[in-house]
């Protein structure tokens, strides 16, 4: 029988609108890096479930879920608010449940200070708003759609964007870090070239070295067992929340596929890019990077091995 | 995204009627999983937001200063105009 050769395409092949600036790093050792904690962290003590020691915040079990999708029906009860403010928005589905997120107002500290509250300018000079978390001191991980515009069907909107504003730890109108705007990004070909939503990840390369001061999340690769058993933290800057907060949420990961992690952590528009991360020993690390909502679940890309090498690259 | 995405584009009034700048815009629902960012309005309040596939949507929109406002619209094989009223 004649067998037919088939090229293998290596999606997760680095680009950037700055070719110049790329490198290749191979990795020999143990698919993990470590995180940092800046200049006077202040750092928050975690619980030992896995999450944020916030006051007032408690993991959801599947219970808590469950009890609150089966309460008694109302439906015909209408909010006293309406009297003042009219029907209420329908729930967001991307808040799943009863909505968890908590307000963070001690953004200058670690971890919350490696967030950043991203101003995307892209090419048609439509304005949008995402998240990103430093990994080093002048990178930034965040969504590919962050970065890169793919299949918009918007006249002059597809592409690099044009430029980003990132402001780390901003609690609405301040900045404790103050703002930093980049035009340098990354991301791979899975996305710029095939709009895959496997592939959606990317970076931006900051013009100073910032994140020596907030610090960084660490990052690792992770067996499927691992993740399941892992709860999943995310904190970033929702569009349905007062402008520039920054909002918490933490919850089992629900599943992984081999480029996926798909969750029940509430998060709204503007959180793309955010970190999906687990605490291991007191350290805070990236698993996967929230990218999109969905009707009944949550979901973000993978940190494979091809997605930790790239991040690895971008990080040096 | 699919290549066959249709524009949801409008207008974000306050309850004068008058165009809302820097309104955030997002996705609530729709047919399939969509990014999680958030558009801001331009100073004439206008928007346009990209539907990956036909279907239907929840669409919502944030302003600090007039409340927020959410509205349903059904994306068939063109684009579709969504305008959407805060509440203050």
């Amino acid at each position: 029988m004649a067998t037919t050769k088939i090229a293998r395409v290596n999606l997760h092949k680095s680009t950037s609108n700055d070719d110049d600036e790329l490198t290749a790093v191979v990795i020999k050792k143990a698919l993990s890096k470590p995180p940092a904690e800046g200049v006077n962290p202040k750092t928050l003590k975690h619980n030992a479930g896995g999450f944020e020691g916030l006051a007032g915040f408690r993991l959801l079990k599947e219970s808590d879920v469950a009890e609150a999708f089966s309460a008694p029906d109302t439906s015909d009860l209408r909010d006293i608010a309406e009297a003042s403010f009219g029907p209420p928005p329908p729930q967001a589905e991307t808040v799943h449940g009863p909505d968890n997120r908590v307000k963070i107002t001690t953004t200058s500290s670690y971890p919350w200070r490696v967030h950043a509250s991203l101003l995307i300018t892209a090419r048609d000079n439509s304005r949008w708003i995402g998240t990103g978390w430093f990994i080093g001191p002048k990178t930034l991980m965040t969504a590919g759609h962050v970065v890169f515009i793919k299949n918009s069907g918007v006249a002059g909107r597809d592409g690099w964007v044009s430029r980003i504003q990132v402001m780390p730890g901003r609690n609405g109108a301040s900045l404790p870090y103050g703002s930093v705007t980049s035009t340098t990004f990354r991301s791979v070909t899975g996305w710029t070239g095939s709009g895959d939503q496997n592939y959606d990840y990317g970076a931006i390369i900051l013009p100073t070295n910032l994140g020596n001061t907030t610090g960084w999340f660490g990052f690792g690769v992770y067996s499927d067992a691992d993740l399941k058993a892992s709860v999943g933290n995310i904190s970033g800057y929702p569009g349905d929340k007062p402008v520039g907060t920054q909002w918490y949420d933490a919850r089992r990961i629900a599943s992984v596929t081999s480029r996926k992690v798909y969750y029940d952590i509430d998060t709204a528009g503007g959180q793309s890019g955010s970190a999906v991360y687990r605490i291991i020993n007191g350290g805070r690390y990236g698993f996967a990077i929230h990218a999109y909502g969905g009707a009944t679940t949550n979901s973000g890309t993978r940190i494979v091995t091809a997605v930790y090498n790239n991040m690895v690259a971008w990080k040096a | 995204m699919s290549t066959g995405a249709r524009s949801v584009s409008g207008v974000v009034r306050d309850a004068a009627g008058r165009p809302v700048a820097q309104a955030r815009v997002y996705f609530l629902k729709g047919p399939v999983a969509l990014p999680d960012t958030a558009l801001l309005t331009g100073r004439d309040g206008r928007f346009t937001m990209s539907a990956p596939q036909p279907g239907t949507y929840d669409v919502g929109c944030t302003s600090d200063a007039h409340g927020s406002a959410s509205a349903r619209v059904t994306v068939g094989n063109a684009d579709v105009t969504l305008d959407l009223q805060l509440p203050r």
